[in-house]
C-alpha cells in the first residue's frame, strides 16, 4: 500500500500547481472573469482525488507516479486554458475532465483482465480504419489546414485518429507477440536477416497504410505517430535495430515523394522552411500563425512573460494573432507565459511519464504487456514530438492535440484510456507473485 | 498594484513543478537502483529480467547456494500435483522414454527440453506437433525461464521456479 501513499502525496504539487495558477490568472484578469469561475480549479482537483481513491481501491500495485504526472500535465492545460478562454472553454474542458475520468473508471473495470483485448484485435484494427476514415465521409469530415483530422456531429466536433491510436497499438502488440519469433528469424543475406516474406507481407502493408494514411488524411504528423508506434513495437518485439533503420529510410522516401507531389503538403513544408516569407504570411492558412508563434516563444524569454500576458489579439481589435491559441499552438502560449523554464518543465514531465511507461513494459512479465506498454508510451511520446516540434519549427506543423494539454474532448478522453491500460499493465507487473 | 502577486505566482508555479519533477526523477533513480540490486521492498523479484530479450549472462557462473531450478506440476496425469523436479540437468518431456515422462495424448515423444546454461533455464520444443506454451504463448526457438513462468504441454501445466 505504500505505492498508493506516494501517489497522494505526489498530487499536493498539483494541487499547489492549479491554485497558483488559478490565483494568477485571476488576479491578472479579474475584471473579465467571475469568481465563480475559480470553482473548476476546485472541481479539478476533487476528481483527482476521487480517481486516487479509485486507484487505490482497484490498482493497488499500480505505479505511483503515473497518475500524478498525468494530473500535473493535465492541470498545466487547465491553467492555460483558463488563461486563454476563461469563460467558456475551461468550463468546457473542466467537463470532459469529468468525462474523461469516468471512461478511465470504466475503462479499468471493464478491462480489469486487459489481455482480453487480444480476443478482438480484428475488430479493434477494424474499428481504428473506419474511425481514420471517417474523417473523409462527405459532410462528415471537417477540412482545415489540408488536413481531414476531426468530423463533425450536431453541436460536436471530433477527432478520430486519437481514439484510433489506442486501437493500433493494441493490436500491433497482439499481432507482434505472435510473430515476433518470425520476423527476428529467416535468413541471411549480405549480413542481414531478411524475414521470410509471408511474416514481412503485413508490416509491408503496415507501411502501405501508413502512407496511404498520409495520402487520405493529407497529414504527416499523424502517420509519424502511428508509423513512430509501429517501428517502436516491431523494434521490442524483435531487437533488430535494422526495421527500425529500413523504415525510416522507407517513410522518409514516402514523405519525400508525397511532399514533392501533392500540393498542400508542400505548402507545409514552405511555410516550415520560410515563416518570415510576406508572400506565405499574408497567403490564407499561411505562415501566419506559425510566424506569430515563433515571436510569442521568443518573447517569452527564460522565465516568461507572466500568466496572460502574450498578446493573443491584436490589441484594440478582435482580430486573432495567434489562431487557435488553446488548441494547435497552446505549446507557444506556455512558452510565451512561462518562459523556456515552464516550457522545458513541460516536456520534462512528458519525459517522466514515458519514462514510467517504459518502466511499467521492463517489469511485464508477459511480451503482450510489454508490447502494449512501450507502444503506449512512444504513441505518446511520438505526438508531443510532432505538435511541439511542429510548432518550435523542427518539423513541418501539424495539428495533433498536445496530449492532456491542450483543448479538446475528444483526445481528453481516448488519452484517459490510454493511461488507464498503462495502469493495468502495471498495476499487473508490480503485483507481488503470491497474489497472482 | 496587483503585478508583483502574479509574478511571485509564476514564479512560485514553476519552482513547484521544478521541485516536483526533481522529485519524481530522483524516486525513478532510487527504483532503477533497487531493481539493480534484486528487489526488496515491493518490488517484483523478476525486476530485470525480460521475457522478451534476457538481460543476465547465460553463462553466469553458479555461486549461491539457493539457487534451485526446478519445475513444480500444476496439473498433469500421472504426476501428483505440488511434485517438483530438479532441473540441474537436461530433462526432456514426451510421452516417450524421457525424463519426465507426459501421459497426455497430445503431448508428442520427444516434446520439449528444458537446458541449463549457468543460471539461465531455457526451455525448447523438440518439433512437437502441438506445441509447447510458455505463458501462454506457442514457443518458437529456445525461450528463457523466468521464476512463476508456466509452461503447458497439451492439459499438462508446470510452473518453474528457482
Amino acid at each position: 500500500m505504500r505505492a498508493r501513499n506516494w501517489e497522494l502525496i505526489s498530487l499536493v504539487p498539483a494541487a499547489l500547481l492549479v491554485s497558483a495558477g488559478f490565483a494568477a490568472v485571476y488576479i491578472q484578469r479579474a475584471n473579465q472573469l467571475e469568481t465563480v469561475s475559480l470553482i473548476y480549479g476546485a472541481i479539478f482537483l476533487g476528481l483527482c482525488l476521487g480517481a486516487h481513491i479509485f486507484i487505490r481501491v482497484t490498482l493497488p500495485h499500480a505505479d505511483p507516479f503515473i497518475f500524478p504526472l498525468v494530473a500535473v500535465l493535465a492541470c498545466y492545460g487547465l491553467v492555460m486554458i483558463y488563461r486563454i478562454d476563461g469563460a467558456t472553454e475551461a468550463r468546457v474542458q473542466a467537463q470532459w475532465f469529468v468525462l474523461g475520468l469516468v471512461l478511465f473508471a470504466a475503462t479499468i473495470v471493464w478491462f480489469r483482465d486487459y489481455r482480453r483485448l487480444e480476443n478482438y484485435r480484428y475488430l479493434i484494427m477494424t474499428g481504428s480504419v473506419v474511425l481514420l476514415l471517417l474523417p473523409r465521409v462527405p459532410g462528415l469530415g471537417v477540412y482545415s489546414g489540408g488536413a481531414y483530422l476531426a468530423i463533425h456531429l450536431p453541436g460536436i466536433t471530433f477527432q478520430p485518429p486519437e481514439f484510433a491510436k489506442v486501437g493500433v497499438v493494441i493490436f500491433l502488440s497482439s499481432y507482434l507477440r505472435d510473430h515476433r519469433q518470425a520476423l527476428a528469424s529467416g535468413r541471411r543475406i549480405l549480413g542481414y536477416r531478411i524475414p521470410p516474406l509471408k511474416h514481412l507481407g503485413p508490416l509491408l502493408a503496415l507501411w502501405g497504410a501508413a502512407m496511404l494514411a498520409l495520402v487520405v488524411i493529407g497529414d504527416i504528423g499523424s502517420s509519424l505517430m502511428f508509423y513512430g508506434a509501429l517501428l517502436a513495437i516491431v523494434y521490442v518485439a524483435t531487437d533488430r535495430i535494422s526495421f527500425v533503420i529500413f523504415g525510416m529510410l522507407a517513410f522518409g522516401l514516402g514523405s519525400w515523394f508525397l511532399a514533392t507531389h501533392i500540393p498542400h503538403i508542400d505548402a507545409r513544408i514552405q511555410d516550415w522552411l520560410h515563416p518570415f516569407n510576406p508572400a506565405l504570411y499574408s497567403a490564407p492558412l499561411g505562415s501566419y500563425q506559425l510566424a506569430n508563434a515563433q515571436f510569442a516563444m521568443a518573447a517569452g524569454g527564460l522565465f516568461g512573460q507572466g500568466f496572460g500576458q502574450t498578446l493573443l489579439y491584436i490589441p484594440g481589435t478582435t482580430n486573432a494573432l495567434i489562431p487557435f491559441p488553446s488548441t494547435d499552438m497552446v505549446f507557444s502560449v506556455i512558452t510565451g507565459d512561462l518562459g523556456l523554464f515552464g516550457a522545458a518543465g513541460l516536456l520534462v514531465t512528458y519525459l517522466l511519464f514515458i519514462s514510467r511507461g517504459f518502466k511499467a513494459a521492463m517489469l511485464a512479465r508477459d511480451s503482450f504487456s510489454k508490447l502494449l506498454a512501450v507502444g503506449l508510451s512512444t504513441v505518446i511520446a511520438v505526438q508531443v514530438f510532432v505538435i511541439v516540434g511542429g510548432v518550435a519549427r523542427v518539423i513541418p506543423f501539424t495539428g495533433v492535440p498536445l496530449p492532456f494539454v491542450a483543448y479538446g474532448g475528444s483526445s481528453i478522453l481516448a488519452n484517459f484510456v490510454l493511461v488507464a491500460l498503462l495502469l493495468l499493465v502495471s498495476d499487473r507487473a508490480r503485483r507481488p507473485l503470491s497474489d497472482t | 498594484m496587483l503585478q508583483p502577486v502574479s509574478v511571485g505566482l509564476k514564479l512560485g508555479f514553476l519552482i513547484v513543478l521544478y521541485l516536483f519533477l526533481v522529485w519524481v526523477a530522483a524516486s525513478t533513480l532510487f527504483d532503477l537502483r533497487r531493481g539493480l540490486r534484486g528487489g526488496g521492498g515491493s518490488t517484483v523479484p523478476v525486476g530485470e529480467a525480460t521475457s522478451i530479450h534476457q538481460t543476465v549472462d547465460p553463462m553466469a557462473l553458479l555461486g549461491d547456494e539457493e539457487f534451485e531450478p526446478r519445475l513444480v506440476v500444476e496439473h498433469a496425469s500421472g504426476h501428483e500435483p505440488g511434485v517438483a523436479y530438479d532441473l540441474m540437468d537436461p530433462v526432456t518431456l514426451g510421452r516417450g522414454d524421457v525424463e519426465l515422462k507426459l501421459e497426455d495424448p497430445f503431448a508428442s515423444t520427444r516434446h520439449a527440453s528444458i537446458t541449463r546454461h549457468g543460471r539461465t533455464l531455457v526451455l525448447e520444443d523438440l518439433g512437437s506437433t502441438n506445441g509447447t506454451y510458455l505463458n501462454g504463448e506457442p514457443v518458437t526457438g529456445p525461450q528463457p525461464l523466468h521464476v512463476g513462468d508456466r509452461i503447458r504441454i497439451g492439459d499438462s501445466e508446470f510452473t518453474y521456479l528457482q
